[in-house]
């Protein structure tokens, strides 16, 4: 992660952080070699890990006895699944905690929140299509409203309105508290609407058992190909957990010092003028 | 507490006693609703006497979203919100108020949308202790989230379309859980199934009031 | 077989069109960060501006400029 703990917090920039001591700008933030070095590494496995994934998940593992080749999902579609709904999710909403928590809070805690919760739109949507396309020959049907499936749907759009009040122009305390409430009522109705969906589910389909997952013994190499797919796609979501923490942080500086770099470059104009008739000046700042 | 909840919601059920603007425009909204789903779903009665539970509660999401966005609004003129807040009203209070309020213009217009459905969709009640207290608890819930949400949204421009986005996917569990209710006490339907969805709803009511409560005070801070 | 195929051909591309997105975009604004420093610090360097001409002075000492017509 970056030094910028400073810039984060909220607080008033300590004098000296100043670059430009007679402009508000505050210091630009600069990413550690230690955070850049990290990145890569998480960035270089997660791609060898995804690479190493699909191969041995395409060609080299057998297909299933019940299932045939379309067991071949099981690798990316439930590691994907995990990221989104587990992962993404609970580091947003624990993320969120903290933020309100008046002991840890942190603009740090905001930013992370709101990258996990970008971040898990996409292995979202990613969750949702492979599981359609994993149901259309299983099922038959490009959809049903699988207790699962529905979660994800509804967790997809309570995502979509977190990002939706985000972009709303405000402070960035006010955006971080109002984000941070957003996702602590979402989490609370999470498993409201799990169970809701599940009794929904069987009480409507009587037993319909998806078997669309695991069968009942996976062993030998498509284990092993599963636990690479899940720690593959989990670095690959740490990955651009930091890219897009990275963004977030260089965002809110830019918005945060607009308005003294748009200062600083008329008075920098000013500067160059003799003293003439002040009605000739625009020098006030 | 509970002295500034009465107050507060004896003071917006004044308000909307004089301005009836949810039995003027909601209700008719509401009723509005039933006969575009009539229309959607076509003359069969069988059919929209089976779907009539499920469009009835969402006719009544609907009617919430607009009478959260009422109860909010309330409040923006003459900044009157910074008045409650510097009035000294416990913050609990003021949200216990609106939600009751809120609830309570709700239940008025259940019934007549209750009355729609049985009239106009051929919907057969069998257990009627079943569809009320679906329709108590559904409330309480719906206004509970949904005052809740309206006091994040309150001070924004956008509010109009934050609110329901924001809203609906938060009370998919009341929507689930009044459907079963409904269809567990409608003549053909099975009581005892709509046992467990009660308890869901009264988990997802506490839940929410219990939030609402503690949080009301620090959201307010945030508009 | 194509739906395996489909499935991962979808996941992958996404991922990866959502890691270039997010490599641009840190890079743009990573720029646009060292852009501004940039002008801060040449700004900073300026001498500052006197806020007005009137700088210890009366308002009234100072004349406004005839209007031209």
């Amino acid at each position: 992660m970056t030094d910028d703990r400073s810039a984060s917090t909220g607080t008033l920039p300590h004098p000296q952080a100043s670059v430009a001591p007679n402009t508000g700008v505050t210091l630009a933030p600069v990413q550690t070699s230690r955070a850049r070095v990290t990145e890569y590494t998480i960035g270089t496995l997660a791609l060898v890990g995804t690479v190493a994934t699909v191969w041995l998940g395409v060609w080299v593992t057998p297909p299933d006895k019940v299932q045939g080749d379309l067991v071949r999902l099981v690798y990316i579609h439930p590691g994907v699944a995990w990221v989104a709904l587990y992962l993404a999710f609970g580091l947003a909403a624990v993320s969120s905690l903290l933020y309100l928590w008046p002991r840890t809070r942190s603009l740090f805690w905001d930013r992370l929140a709101a990258a996990s919760v970008e971040v898990g739109v996409v292995f979202n949507i990613c969750t949702l299509v492979s599981g359609s396309i994993w149901g259309k020959p299983t099922w038959g049907v490009w959809w049903v409203w699988d207790a699962r499936l529905t979660l994800t749907a509804v967790l997809l759009i309570m995502f979509l309105g977190y990002m939706a009040l985000r972009r709303v122009p405000a402070e960035p305390e006010v955006r971080a508290r109002r984000s941070a409430f957003v996702a602590l009522f979402a989490a609370v109705d999470v498993p409201l609407v799990h169970f809701s969906v599940n009794w929904w589910n069987t009480l409507h389909q009587g037993a319909t058992v998806l078997n669309a997952n695991l069968s009942p013994q996976i062993h030998g190499s498509m284990a092993w190909t599963l636990l690479l797919g899940f720690v593959a796609l989990t670095l690959l979501f740490v990955w651009m957990l930091l890219v897009r923490y990275r963004i977030g942080v260089l965002e809110d500086w830019l918005a945060d010092n607009e308005l003294d770099l748009a200062l600083a470059e008329r008075q920098s104009e000013g500067a160059g003028l003799d003293d003439k008739s002040p009605s000739d000046q625009g020098g006030a700042a | 507490m509970w002295r500034d909840a009465v107050l507060v919601a004896g003071k917006d059920l004044r308000i909307e006693f004089r301005s009836r603007v949810a039995l003027s425009q909601v209700a008719p909204f509401g009723l509005g609703a039933l006969a575009l789903f009539a229309f959607a779903l076509g003359p069969d009665r069988v059919i929209m006497a089976k779907g009539a539970p499920g469009l009835f509660w969402v006719a009544v999401l609907f009617c919430t979203v607009l009478a959260i966005q009422r109860s909010v609004s309330v409040e923006s003129a003459n900044g009157a919100r910074d008045g409650l807040r510097l009035s000294g009203i416990d913050p609990a209070g003021l949200y216990l108020g609106k939600s009751a309020a809120v609830a309570v213009q709700l239940v008025v217009l259940e019934v007549l949308l209750a009355a729609g459905v049985v009239l106009l969709y051929g919907a057969r009640i069998a257990v009627p202790w079943l569809i009320v207290a679906s329709c108590a608890l559904g409330t309480i819930g719906l206004a509970a989230t949904g005052t809740l949400y309206g006091a994040l949204s309150s001070g924004l421009r956008v509010r109009e379309t934050l609110l329901p986005f924001l809203l609906l996917p938060i009370v998919a569990p009341v929507l689930l859980a009044g459907t079963r209710i409904w269809q567990a006490g409608m003549a053909g339907g099975t009581p005892s199934d709509g046992t467990q969805w009660l308890r869901l709803l009264v988990v997802f009511d506490a839940v929410y009031l219990a939030i609402g409560v503690a949080l009301f005070g620090p959201i307010q801070e945030t508009a | 077989m194509r739906y395996v195929v489909g499935g991962y051909v979808f996941i992958l591309v996404v991922l990866f069109l959502y890691a270039v997105q997010l490599v641009w975009r840190r890079r743009r604004l990573a720029r646009a960060v060292s852009q501004v420093a940039q002008v801060a610090q040449v700004a900073a360097a300026a001498p500052p501006v006197p806020l007005r001409a009137t700088a210890g002075r009366s308002i009234d000492a100072v004349p406004i400029a005839e209007d031209p017509t």
